[in-house]
């Protein structure tokens, strides 16, 4: 019954996001070439906010799941039909948002008074604006003739498309340090400034392992711009030589996180830590400085809560398009389905089915960073520094010339791709393997098979863990 | 047996790796989450008796209330007779052991010719017992030390919330509840010429000073009663007077 239940409101969700994407094709087509206005509204304010929004809830309700508690569940509406079921929680979303925008909005005397409130602004905007590059759904011809409105115009959920792509993603990532700066200084507050100055720091070690780690996609692709990059990942590496059946071409396709297993570990923990959530959370350190948004109350504070889960968010999202094929399917169903659609005109449809798979993708993910900050405790901080430079960039230096070797000696990138695997496959193999029983060390130490240090080790198989040290 | 730290600690490729633990640890909250998520939880209020996959162990308090074991006492009560008149002789004894001197007693007495009273069993009856709830430290030595049975931990209620202070301050009207006691020693049913009470609800179970008998005090002035208002009084005013 519950199951029931969990699944009809996962069915709710997935349909919700369908039809808002069906919308943003159809409102797209019927504006032609102004796309980019119904895109702007759609996805920014949409998608990427409604679906932060709703995080501040998940990250209460899923953590409360992950550690064996109910969660906010009081919220209740006193509707006939409705009373009394809090409907996981749903509606701790609508008193969240009263509180924040009720509350008293603070100002301390000695604060800035021009800085302290363009902080919040500074912190929000970037993270948005990032989201401008990312596209959500493949390019399709959107043709319709309802009534008086007539569409017939190519149609395709991004923003914006530049010819420097990736590269807008790097500059306005950084610019989002200013705002945490800012608030930690202009609050006029040892603590903010002391996690003002930790973000900064933080951030900016990042930044360089950021973009290192995704060097070797760009690579891979020749290309910055990210529908290139995820056209890209639509190839098959190995296939099927023609369809078989409704399933269409059957193979792996060269996605990123097979191509570049290292570029997505390195990537996706810069990216983390860029977001400033746990366990990279020692910029807020709830428990020991309460970070750089000590001094701010109301919505100011609301901003910088809401920017860290729309990073959330956009960190999903740049991850799919990057790492796991963006909009496609990928291991088949592709070929079929584009046929099918384009030879009915309905590009609107096809082009919402990606949006919606993508959209699943990105949810996906958002509940892995979720996890991943209910699962890890924080890093100390140097602990954050040494594994900033002295493991993530020389892993990612590493990594471009492997990649780019890789690359000269095979540019059908399978060779390449063969190493991924079997990185991905090496440290699958060494989680699934069983954990040595309790006192394993001491019967290795009595048959003399572990080092003078106690090390109980295998021998190292090759390439991949050479590339992980 | 204490935890050995040791500046030596054996780890293997799979933790010096670092990711596999990490995907493990993943793997630890994201099953709790799914067993958790599909799974209905067991509403047993004895959490180790919940069956089912779910692992949620919380009582969800005011839906689910846990049953409180045989020997809990609760708000107390002051007993009465049968005729609805408190049992309660106002001989201080509770207000004397209480060690939080939260009761507080005023003790009138049957005029000697009033053919309404009952002065030929007994003397004297509170014309004010009030207890503070929120002194009270639900120790139980009033119930002990009664010597009449009059005052009892058998109601299993908690004292219920209040906006104010004062609220809590409980008299007569408020503690005179539950079912009345009747022993065989009592004074009414024990003494053969004894008929049974014919007087008038004029005492304390009635509300505070409605048809009340005066105190007789040694300057003849008539007794000075406290009202119980809204306005906080503490319980210390009492006893201090």
């Amino acid at each position: 019954m519950k199951a029931l239940s969990v699944l009809v409101a996962i069915g709710f969700i997935v349909g919700v996001i369908f039809v808002l994407s069906a919308l943003a094709y159809l409102v797209g087509g019927w504006l032609g070439g102004a796309a980019w206005v119904s895109n702007l509204l759609i996805l920014l304010l949409g998608f990427v906010m409604i679906i932060a929004t709703f995080l501040t809830l998940a990250e209460r309700k899923w953590s409360a799941m992950m550690q064996d508690r109910i969660g906010p569940n009081r919220a209740t509406i006193n509707v006939p039909g409705l009373r009394g079921r809090p409907l996981g929680g749903v509606f701790h979303v609508a008193t969240d948002a009263i509180k924040m925008l009720t509350k008293e909005d603070f100002r301390p005397k000695v604060a800035d008074p021009l800085l302290f409130g363009l902080a919040p602004i500074l912190a929000f905007a970037p993270v948005l604006a990032l989201f401008a590059v990312v596209p959500v759904g493949p390019v399709v011809r959107v043709k319709f003739d309802w009534f008086f409105i007539h569409a017939n115009s190519p149609v395709g959920l991004q923003v914006s498309n530049p010819n420097f792509g990736m590269l807008w993603i790097f500059a306005i990532a950084s610019l989002a340090v200013y705002g945490t700066s800012l608030a930690g200084w202009a609050s006029n507050n040892k603590f903010a400034l002391l996690g003002g100055v930790r973000a900064s720091s933080q951030m900016i070690s990042y930044e360089v392992a950021l973009g290192l780690g995704l060097i070797g996609v760009m690579m891979a692709f020749s290309s910055v711009r990210i529908p290139d990059l995820i056209a890209g990942q639509t190839a098959m590496l190995w296939g099927s030589e023609g369809e078989l059946g409704w399933l269409g071409k059957v193979g792996i396709p060269a996605w990123g996180i097979f191509l570049q297993p290292v570029g997505f570990i390195v990537f996706f923990a810069a990216a983390f830590a860029e977001t400033k959530r746990a366990p990279f959370d020692v910029p807020e350190g709830e428990s020991e400085i309460i970070g750089y948004f000590v001094e701010y109350s109301g919505m100011k504070f609301g901003l910088f809560m809401i920017s860290e889960f729309a990073e959330v968010v956009i960190l999903a999202a740049i991850t799919t398009a990057l790492f796991l094929g963006g909009w496609t399917f990928g291991f088949g169903f592709d070929s079929t389905l584009t046929r099918y659609f384009t030879s009915r005109d309905l590009g609107w449809l096809l082009g919402a089915i990606y949006a919606t798979w993508f959209w699943v993708k990105v949810l996906i993910l958002c509940y892995v960073q979720l996890a991943i900050r209910w699962t890890f405790p924080r890093f100390r901080y140097d602990q954050i520094q040494s594994l900033g430079w002295k493991i993530l960039l020389p892993l990612a230096l590493a990594n471009i010339f492997i990649t780019g070797a890789l690359i000269l000696l095979d540019p059908s990138l399978r060779s390449l791709a063969v190493v991924g695997v079997l990185e991905i496959g090496f440290v699958l193999a060494l989680t699934l393997k069983r954990a040595e029983p309790a006192g394993g060390h001491d019967s290795h130490d009595a048959h003399g098979t572990a080092d003078a240090h106690g090390h109980a080790t295998a021998p190292l198989p090759g390439a991949a863990a050479a590339s992980h040290h | 047996m204490a935890y050995k730290a040791s500046k030596n600690p054996t780890t293997d490729l799979r933790e010096r790796l670092f990711i596999p633990e990490l995907l493990r640890g993943l793997a630890i909250t994201t099953r709790h989450f799914l067993r958790n998520l599909f799974n209905p939880r067991d509403t047993n209020t004895q959490v180790v008796d919940r069956k089912g996959a779910n692992l949620v162990s919380t009582v969800s308090y005011p839906e689910e209330k846990t049953p409180y074991p045989p020997g809990y006492r609760g708000l107390h009560r002051l007993v009465p007779r049968d005729d609805g008149k408190p049992r309660c002789v106002a001989c201080y004894m509770c207000a004397t052991i209480c060690p939080a001197q939260c009761i507080y007693i005023e003790a009138g007495e049957y005029e000697t010719g009033d053919p309404a009273g009952e002065s030929r069993v007994i003397e004297k009856f509170p014309t004010q017992f009030v207890i503070d709830e929120l002194r009270c430290i639900v120790c139980g030595l009033c119930v002990d030390a009664c010597p009449k049975d009059a005052i009892r931990m058998d109601t299993g209620l908690h004292v219920p919330s209040e906006y104010t202070r004062s609220g809590f301050v409980w008299d007569i009207p408020k503690l005179l509840q539950g079912p009345p006691v009747s022993h065989p020693s009592d004074p009414w049913n024990k003494r053969p010429g004894s008929a049974p009470p014919q007087h008038q609800h004029r005492e304390a179970h009635t509300r505070i000073g409605e048809g009340l008998v005066p105190l007789k005090l040694p300057g003849g002035e008539p007794h000075k009663r406290t009202e119980v208002t809204d306005q906080a009084i503490p319980v210390t005013r009492f006893l201090k007077e």
